[in-house]
């Protein structure tokens, strides 16, 4: 049910989550946005992810920081509304590059 | 002033025992330096004796839980410290009982002089003279001299220099005493203070609204002979007691502590309340002397079947209000601690929607209109009161009682259902407390929610609280140990009301704070989002120090249909 594909998109890394984001899950999630990031700016698609916790909150959250620090990029794509009002809730949704879809992505 | 020391000064200020106003002066000041007699009184004593030119000098005290006179200390060639001598033995007691100086010029012949001590001491005694000290109070003891070392015997001159100088080494004595008194006093009450506050942390903690026991406890004195406790079993039955030391004070307090904590233990087990009390008789027989005895009911309540079974060792009776009829349930046993081998018989009952009272004897006893308000008096209270919710109603019921006046401690436990047809168990589920298990927990509760009508948003964020919480409970209080955690949903009118237990070491609830949103990082997020979605939480470590319960509530609207 739940599953991570990275792809190679433009000069991004594309990571596709689906599935349901929680402390199960979280650590394996962080662990590939991290190793991304290590080799090119990423994008997270989250339009297929139907329930988020606050680990995996806290994964976003640390992929923002280590893009930052190491000046890539780190967006989010496609965000589901269940993704979006957890986004809410922890006020970050304006803190995070959120991108409609993957055309925005191409554009920027 | 008698005449005889007005012409003792009159002589004393003309002659060259002008001396004699400048020692009790200086005598006065050197005892009123300090308040520790060990410290003045032999420096005073010593002061006398080489003013006054004489061999020995001793000062004797009342000792009165023996009637007798004991030497506190004493300036001469033989120690008699230590020595007593019992009432009515020699100069020294005479001059005690008389209030009067008592001069022997010649101690051989006198036959009211005491020889015992001279033949242990091998001192001997030609001449001698005894004053008083005397106080507001009365005479506290003597100060006696012996033998002039001129070899002359003493005279009434001597007399009454001695009766001058006894006089400021009496009030010091007393000064000290008081002072003495007045520390033991704060002493004491520091005791107090402390066992007001032992008490205090015996007592369980008041729960959230909607459990169905509820207790208050005034104390007529500073500490309180009477206890209550409720606690839950394993099995969902809730157990209570309530309990009442005979007699008042410090000992009274002792043993409620002993007595509360006996009664925790023994009803753990959720043994039969008749079996309960036998076994904590048994105990309190073994300890409890003097006079003194516990009375106390205990019980448990179940409810899923409103059943509520009770014993009772010598406690006033349970009042049964139920549809406006009163029953009264007696204490079938005698009261614990003072005969081993009794019986305790139990009595079940279905609360209902009614309510059960027990009251200390202090209820039934507090003056109204010049008699005891008794079991009659005590419904009356009841009956102005039953309108109002339980706990309104505990403290309109305490508010009249204060104003009546209070003989003893005063404590009320009532059961009561808050609602008739009390909450409603949505979901009880019990899972493993690993990350795998949370996917099909949320499933579980998503559905519950949504059979129960809840709006899909709220409902999301519910699971969402739920979750979070379950992630504290797996990585803070069981942190990679094992163990389950229990989940129940209730609904109580339009409260939706979680909650969450677990065996964990128990998690201090001061230490689970929500963070400061503003700070962007990763983490901490979870107490952040239930103190957010939920209308209120509450975290409580279980007694024994494993386990923790988590009680989150909120309320919701009428069940409102999801848009299609």
């Amino acid at each position: 049910m739940n599953d991570l594909i990275i792809e190679a998109y433009g000069s991004l890394l594309l990571i596709r989550l689906s599935g349901e984001v929680d402390l199960s899950w979280s650590g394996r999630v962080r662990d590939a946005i991290i190793d991304a990031l290590e080799q090119r700016s990423v994008g997270v698609d989250l339009s297929a992810v139907s329930y988020i916790d606050s680990s995996g909150i806290a994964a976003l959250v640390e992929g923002l920081q280590t893009a930052r620090d190491g000046e890539r990029r780190f967006v989010l794509v496609a965000t589901s509304p269940a993704v979006l009002a957890v986004l809410e809730l922890a006020r970050l949704d304006r803190v995070f590059t959120l991108l409609p879809d993957l055309a925005a992505l191409e554009a920027g | 002033m008698s005449i005889a020391t007005a012409s003792l000064l009159a002589r004393a200020a003309t002659g060259d025992e002008a001396r004699a106003f400048a020692l009790l002066a200086e005598l006065s000041e050197a005892l009123a330096v300090s308040l520790d007699l060990r410290q003045t009184l032999p420096l005073a004593l010593q002061r006398i004796v080489d003013y006054m030119q004489v061999e020995a000098a001793s000062l004797f005290l009342l000792d009165e839980q023996t009637d007798e006179l004991e030497c506190k200390l004493c300036v001469g060639p033989v120690e008699l410290g230590g020595a007593r001598l019992a009432r009515g033995q020699g100069v020294v007691w005479r001059s005690v009982i008389e209030k009067a100086v008592l001069v022997v010029a010649d101690a051989a012949a006198d036959p009211r002089v005491y020889r015992g001590l001279d033949a242990q001491t091998g001192f001997v005694t030609r001449s001698l003279i005894s004053a008083p000290l005397t106080t507001a109070k009365g005479v506290i003891g003597a100060i006696e001299l012996a033998n002039k070392r001129s070899g002359e015997a003493f005279d009434d001159t001597d007399a009454g220099i001695l009766r001058l100088l006894a006089a400021p080494t009496a009030l010091a004595i007393s000064n000290a005493r008081m002072a003495a008194e007045l520390v033991e006093q704060q002493r004491l009450k520091r005791e107090f203070d402390l066992a007001r506050r032992l008490q205090k942390l015996l007592l369980p903690k008041r729960r959230r609204a909607g459990f169905p026991l509820l207790a208050l406890n005034l104390p007529a004195h500073e500490i309180s002979g009477d206890f209550y406790d409720y606690f839950d079993l394993p099995d969902g039955r809730i157990g209570f007691v309530i309990g009442d030391v005979a007699g008042k004070g410090l000992d009274a307090a002792l043993l409620m502590t002993r007595a509360a904590s006996l009664l925790r233990w023994a009803g753990k087990d959720g043994i039969a309340p008749g079996e309960w009390l036998r076994r904590a008789n048994e105990e309190l027989c073994q300890t409890t002397h003097g006079g003194r005895f516990v009375c106390a009911a205990v019980g448990y309540y179940d409810r899923s079947n409103g059943l509520v079974q009770m014993a009772g060792a010598g406690f006033p009776p349970a009042l049964l209000y139920q549809s406006g009829i009163y029953s009264e349930y007696r204490s079938e046993g005698p009261p614990l601690g003072i005969v081993v081998g009794q019986e305790f018989h139990e009595t079940r009952l279905r609360l209902g929607g009614g309510s059960l009272y027990f009251f200390s004897d202090g209820v039934t006893d507090v003056r109204s209109n010049g008699g005891r308000l008794g079991q009659e008096g005590a419904r009356a209270l009841i009956e102005r009161h039953s309108a109002a919710p339980p706990e309104v109603r505990l403290r309109s019921i305490f508010s009249e009682l204060r104003q009546l006046r209070l003989v003893d401690d005063t404590t009320l436990l009532l059961l009561e259902e808050t609602q008739p047809n009390a909450a409603v168990l949505l979901l009880r589920q019990v899972f493993p407390a690993e990350p795998e298990r949370l996917r099909g927990m949320r499933a579980e509760l998503r559905a519950v929610l949504e059979r129960a009508g809840v709006a899909a948003d709220l409902r999301d964020r519910l699971v969402l609280a739920v979750d979070e919480a379950c992630c504290n409970i797996i990585r803070h209080a069981y942190a990679g140990n094992r163990g389950d955690i229990v989940l129940s949903l209730q609904r109580d009118g339009d409260v939706l009301e979680f909650e969450l237990r677990d065996d964990a070491p128990g998690v201090d609830p001061s230490r689970v704070t929500p963070r400061d949103l503003a700070e962007c990082r990763a983490g901490g997020l979870g107490v952040n989002f239930i103190d957010t979605l939920m209308d209120g939480w509450r975290l409580q470590p279980c007694a024994g120090g494993v386990g923790n319960v988590l009680w989150m509530w909120k309320r919701v609207a009428a069940p409102v249909e999801e848009l299609p």
